[in-house]
């Protein structure tokens, strides 16, 4: 029972970091109908800039500010760096595209994902860096749950991707720019008609994309510890697989996708090998897109015949 | 506040040098500063002593941070050379980011480069035996040393190859025996699915398993840097977990999740661990040369590194090693009076004997290309992250 919950716990956390990824990846689809597979790296300059701000409030040895401070600001700075680079992306690499085919922004996102990589090697060079979270706030404070004591920084993930899930969704459903965003997913022509400034809303799309990722950035770097220029490629596939496993284009689906991968990284290395824990991942990426596309809460696309 | 964040988080490297890079092959002209007096050259013949020595690594890519220190420590080399000899020997660079194909063709650009007299590198063991097979074909007397491949019985295959770090064969039994002496029953061993890890980690395990211990065996990708799921199905009874691991940062992930789910088995690391990204106070790490910052004859090199480059590891010494011993052998060719080419130097290199080095121990080659006094120590670390010699 130990050994379930431990796992669950960390199927948990990784899902709500690929969930908040995962998002970006389907509010851009869902808007523009085309996979930014520069969003991984949009995501590893988040995580920069969060350990950019740690370094200048002094790091977890000499911080300068309470700990909550901290944190706060290496999460605001993150998305704000993160929005810039998302906002960036979409008018030098994507809006110029718009009206190419669909394969020309594709082929843009993947360029652009290789020079933010190459930008990010030159600026931080090849070293890794590390949040040292332990030292910020040790490993013995946590949340007892049961038999096992969930460490801080783990509830803190799980928490605010929760909040900020729920928040987004809120968002998305009840307010004005939320709307307008479901309007020009839904058909774009028609919400154009309709009065809906598109291109406002394609840049408020990109900018909560982007800052959600950079939220994920700094997670990562205080869960997991390491942060690198290459970072964002991987965890970049996975939100995709996440998104599509959801339903790319559904915000919640690319909740639920996120939380699934991660359970199923999670369980995989636990109860098969973490030799699999790839394989396991990517091959639900080819089934569902062999038995359902759409994914699980994705809207099956509609073509007039 | 953002902006300074950025900066602060950059902190880049300037490795200096002026560079020009064509598909993937860079040349650069080393920093010389000779000063009339102070060169150490003899003779016309020495100061008409040309050279071009390529450099093969990971320079970008996913394993930049090993290649960066590679190629950082060789212009170190080369400078420090040309500027105590009053040569201009001259550096072509070759970025593999670690990819065999890209090894493979990147060597051939080096063999067609009729200049290139010797070469440094490659990082890794699989592109080691990608550009080997290449050298081998078109030239088998060019001579190439890795800084790094520990591959068991790969320089038997190839005639130029040598390497400057000891090989499996050497690290797994030493390792594996030091847990047996520790009264290891159990042992869990993670390899990070590069070569150099996979062999590693086969050899230990053999060893470990003739001498009756439990071994669990795990694999998971560099690119993960969440491992507490697979900490999580560590045994309880296990006494050491073993990471022959490249990437040190990922260690001291590692080590923290463990921390973090109360597992208390002690991290045994290998070579490549030996880095200050891993201080895991209590674990062990296996290194191919004492601390270099202990050793009398290397301290002045090290901080001659430093003072130029912002950080170094365990890949770094080595490639001092491997440098010299080239410059040093077309050094000899030229003292005799001859123009250096890939025959005779390769033949100089082979009477390589070096009393002491960078490692802190004796340099010469058998007759495959291994070091003949390769050795491996083990060192535990501090509360306060220095290293104590074990073995």
């Amino acid at each position: 029972m130990e050994f379930l919950l431990q796992q669950t716990v960390n199927g948990l956390t990784l899902g709500s970091v690929y969930a908040l990824l995962a998002l970006g990846y389907s509010m851009v689809y869902g808007v523009l109908k085309f996979l930014n597979f520069a969003h991984g790296e949009v995501y590893m300059f988040g995580a920069f800039a969060g350990y950019g701000v740690l370094t200048v409030l002094g790091g977890p040895t000499g911080l300068l500010v309470p700990v909550w401070l901290a944190l706060t600001l290496m999460f605001v700075g993150a998305m704000v760096v993160s929005s810039g680079v998302g906002l960036a992306l979409e008018r030098f690499a994507y809006r110029p595209l718009r009206s190419a085919s669909r394969l020309a922004p594709l082929i843009s996102a993947i360029g652009a994902s290789f020079f933010l990589q190459a930008a990010a090697l030159l600026l931080f060079s090849a070293n890794s860096r590390s949040y040292d979270a332990p030292t910020l706030i040790p490993i013995a404070n946590g949340l007892t749950i049961g038999p096992i004591n969930v460490w801080a920084v783990r509830v803190l993930v799980i928490v605010t991707a929760v909040v900020l899930m729920v928040l987004l969704t809120w968002w998305v459903r009840s307010s004005r720019a939320g709307k307008a965003v479901r309007a020009v997913s839904f058909d774009t022509e028609a919400a154009a008609m309709m009065g809906v400034d598109v291109d406002r809303v394609i840049v408020v799309t990109f900018l909560i994309g982007s800052a959600l990722a950079g939220v994920g950035g700094v997670m990562v770097g205080l869960v997991f510890g390491r942060i690198f220029h290459f970072m964002g490629f991987i965890a970049g596939l996975k939100a995709f697989t996440a998104a599509v496993v959801g339903g790319i284009g559904s915000i919640p689906g690319a909740m639920l996708g996120g939380l699934l991968i991660g359970f199923a990284e999670a369980y995989t290395t636990a109860y098969i090998s973490s030799t699999f824990q790839n394989l396991i991942v990517f091959g639900l990426l080819i089934a569902f897109l062999l038995i359902r596309p759409s994914g699980f809460l994705g809207r099956p696309e509609l073509v007039k015949v | 506040m953002l902006a300074l964040a950025l900066v602060v988080a950059a902190c880049g490297d300037d490795t200096g040098g002026d560079t020009t890079t064509t598909a993937g092959v860079t040349t650069t002209e080393g920093e010389t500063d000779t000063t009339a007096g102070e060169t150490t050259t003899t003779g016309a013949e020495a100061m008409a002593c040309e050279a071009t020595i390529g450099v093969m690594g990971p320079f970008t890519g996913e394993v930049a941070f090993i290649g960066e220190v590679q190629l950082n420590w060789f212009n170190y080399a080369l400078d420090t050379w040309n500027e105590e000899m009053g040569y201009d020997f001259q550096m072509v660079e070759a970025d593999t980011q670690f990819d065999v194909a890209q090894s493979a063709t990147l060597a051939q650009q080096l063999l067609d480069n009729p200049d290139v007299l010797g070469v440094v590198g490659p990082a890794g063991s699989d592109q080691v035996d990608a550009a080997g097979a290449v050298f081998e074909a078109g030239d088998p007397d060019l001579t190439v040393i890795s800084p790094s491949s520990t591959r068991s019985g790969i320089t038997a295959q190839y005639t130029g190859l040598f390497r400057t770090v000891p090989t499996d064969d050497d690290q797994g039994p030493t390792t594996a025996d030091f847990m047996v002496e520790q009264g290891a029953q159990s042992v869990f061993i993670v390899d990070d699915q590069s070569s150099y890890s996979t062999g590693l980690a086969d050899t230990t395990q053999d060893n470990l398993e003739t001498a009756d211990v439990t071994v669990t065996r795990e694999s998971v990708s560099q690119d993960v840097t969440d491992f507490s799921a697979l900490v999580g199905t560590i045994p309880d009874d296990t006494d050491f977990v073993y990471l022959p691991w490249q990437v040190a940062a990922n260690g001291q992930i590692f080590a923290n999740q463990m921390a973090e789910q109360g597992k208390e088995a002690v991290i045994f690391g290998s070579d490549g661990m030996d880095s200050d990204d891993f201080t895991q106070a209590g674990s062990y790490i296996a290194a191919f040369a004492p601390d270099i910052a202990a050793i009398e004859g290397s301290v002045s090199i090290l901080e001659g590194y430093l003072e130029q480059y912002e950080n170094t590891s365990t890949f770094g010494p080595p490639v001092w090693a491997a440098a010299r011993v080239i410059f040093e052998a077309i050094d000899r060719v030229c003292q005799a009076g001859e123009t250096p080419d890939r025959a005779n130097v390769q033949a100089e290199v082979r009477n390589t004997d070096q009393t002491t080095s960078i490692l802190g121990s004796p340099i010469s080659f058998t007759e495959d290309g291994d070091l003949v006094e390769g050795t491996f120590f083990i060192f535990q670390i501090q509360e306060d992250g220095s290293k104590t010699l074990v073995q």
